[in-house]
């Protein structure tokens, strides 16, 4: 799984590609929290190339979404593939998290 | 037409990517459709990642048996382990009731919330010091 950052203004955006296995969200779960520490406060994840997630996965979108709770800071989510999206409605996440069909809605929810 | 997948995962996370490579070979050998794909390998993927995590003892190098089975109408996924004795299906169903803040979801029961989603019927047994999970689904196969 590839992690890839960029910046639309204070907005920091993380790229992932690949699976979100028990395997690969510890290094997501890593770069998010480091991230963090280096200050950042509004965080949005293209999640566009992310070919399958499991619980494992799905726990830290969670923890993301707690530690940048609104209003001083912010998480979203752009552009879930529909197979991907669906485990986020079955877990019940879809209400819990701020999912946008596009990076640029994401970021824009974040302004 | 019947088909038969065995796998032996080591108790190792970064063995869950090989265990989905291969279900999806035998899927596409076989007919079957990206939905049925997915929805088994996330549900292997929750069960294996429970024995991985939980099951065992020490760091010791340990084996669990993967036996997936097509039949006409339905898939039939069994996981065989030696860890400690443990039913997956005793684990409490999640609450999502909308209601409930994020902070109090038991995201332990998540996994086998999806598990649950994904197979149509689920049976635990304990049989000569293993685990043995039996999950089924329904699925639709296209003509070959």
């Amino acid at each position: 799984m590839q992690i890839a950052e960029s910046r639309d203004g204070e907005v920091l955006v993380l790229a992932l590609e690949g699976r979100l296995d028990a395997a690969t969200a510890a290094a997501f779960e890593e770069r998010l929290l480091a991230r963090i520490a280096d200050g950042e406060r509004r965080i949005a994840v293209d999640a566009g190339a992310i070919s399958y997630v499991s619980s494992a996965g799905l726990r830290v979108f969670l923890m993301a979404a707690r530690r940048l709770a609104p209003p001083d800071a912010g998480f979203a989510v752009a552009a879930l593939q529909p197979q991907v999206r669906e485990v986020f409605d079955v877990a019940g996440f879809s209400s819990v998290l701020s999912l946008h069909p596009s990076l640029d809605a994401a970021v824009a929810a974040l302004r | 037409m019947a088909g038969e997948l065995t796998l032996r995962v080591r108790n190792d996370t970064a063995e869950l990517a090989r265990v989905a490579a291969a279900l999806e070979a035998f899927a596409a050998e076989h007919g079957l459709g990206d939905k049925d794909v997915f929805d088994v390998t996330l549900a292997l993927d929750e069960v294996l990642t429970n024995v991985i995590w939980y099951a065992f003892d020490g760091g010791a190098e340990q084996w669990i048996d993967v036996r997936v089975t097509l039949g006409d109408l339905d898939l039939e996924v069994e996981v065989r382990d030696g860890g400690r004795a443990f039913d997956p299906l005793s684990v409490p169903a999640v609450d999502l009731a909308l209601e409930r803040p994020a902070e109090e979801r038991e995201i332990g029961g998540l996994g086998m919330h999806l598990v649950r989603h994904a197979m149509h019927a689920l049976e635990y047994r304990r049989e000569d010091d293993r685990n043995v999970l039996t999950m089924r689904r329904r699925v639709s196969r296209e003509e070959a």
